[in-house]
């Protein structure tokens, strides 16, 4: 079996080149090619799958935090948590050893909808011109309807008393949902990540 | 390799060393800024002497490391084009239409030599320190 149709029949290399997306574009154009060459080279090498995916998780991870954080993008992202910081400190003061759960629900919800945001930008582009800019809001929109509409049908909240905007899983959620909003708009003011001399 | 005193010099180094690994800076000194983080180390070694592509590159790396550092291709590629930028690096001669090949230049041979000297040192201080112990 010669090496083109092996890789081509390689399940992993499809999902390494998938992969390789992540990364800024100007990088992977550069080196896409010699990248997916090295993996078939240490997946012939290595016999186990299992050696090999953890090699290559450590190494992506490593690297796409790098490139991530050395980009303008990553600056902003270190400077909302500086902020998210700040606001924690000025209610340990404020408000005692706690600065409050619904800050901390926010924040644990706020984190991976930025990650969310990024991936999925990363992955499926950005969105282009208004239409497509209104199609995503609009998207963040229904999903917010949505949730709340199902936290109520499967009876979140029995008392019925309660406020909604003081229930935890809707806290979380509610900061998932700003944190890819505000992903989202960091995207177009600052742009993606554009290559890896900025890392 | 003077890089200012103070608060704000000590910044700058923290923040080159988080940055680029340690090679970026002062690019008209005869060697790049020490310490090299390992991976600069173990690829300016693995390029001594010989050109090698980037699969190469990440098995002498292995190799020579006793198989304390194993490098993905991102790590490497990353490092590469940092080192391209810095002037230790360049692409090689050698014409292979699947692969890309590497060299050392003369900033990345006396940088290398310059590291070297400098862990031998830490070695012989830190020996010291054991032998006494």
């Amino acid at each position: 079996m010669t090496r083109s149709v092996r890789q081509k029949e390689s399940r992993s290399l499809r999902l390494y080149a998938w992969l390789l997306d992540l990364y800024p574009p100007a990088f992977v154009q550069r080196h896409r090619a010699e990248m997916l060459q090295n993996f078939a080279d240490l997946e012939d090498a290595e016999p186990s799958k299992a050696k090999l995916w953890l090699l290559i998780g450590k190494d992506l991870t490593m690297s796409l935090i790098l490139q991530f954080f050395g980009s303008r993008l990553g600056r902003y992202v270190i400077s909302v948590l500086v902020a998210w910081l700040l606001i924690f400190t000025v209610g340990y003061f404020r408000r005692d050893s706690t600065p409050g759960y619904p800050l901390l629900h926010v924040f644990g919800g706020f984190l991976p909808g930025m990650l969310a945001m990024y991936i999925a930008t990363r992955l499926l582009g950005m969105p282009q011109n208004k239409s497509q800019i209104i199609y995503v809001i609009g998207i963040l929109g229904a999903v917010a309807g949505f949730a709340w509409i199902l936290l109520f049908l499967i009876g979140y909240f029995p008392g019925g008393g309660t406020p909604a905007v003081r229930n935890p899983a809707l806290q979380v959620f509610g900061g998932f949902l700003i944190g890819m909003l505000s992903m989202f708009i960091a995207t177009h003011v600052y742009g993606m990540p554009q290559n890896s001399s900025q890392a | 390799m003077e890089r200012g005193g103070g608060p704000a010099g000590v910044s700058v180094i923290a923040l080159d060393y988080i940055r680029y690994g340690y090679i970026m800076g002062d690019m008209n000194k005869p060697t790049a800024p020490l310490p090299l983080t390992p991976a600069v180390f173990h690829i300016l070694l693995a390029l001594f002497g010989k050109e090698r592509h980037g699969y190469d590159i990440m098995q002498q790396v292995k190799a020579d490391s006793g198989d304390a550092v194993k490098m993905g291709p991102g790590t490497l590629y990353g490092s590469l084009d940092r080192m391209i930028e810095a002037g230790l690096v360049a692409q090689g001669d050698t014409q292979d239409p699947r692969r890309i090949y590497y060299r050392l230049t003369a900033l990345g041979r006396s940088t290398l030599r310059a590291e070297t000297e400098r862990l031998s040192r830490v070695a012989l201080v830190a020996r010291r320190q054991l032998g006494s112990a």
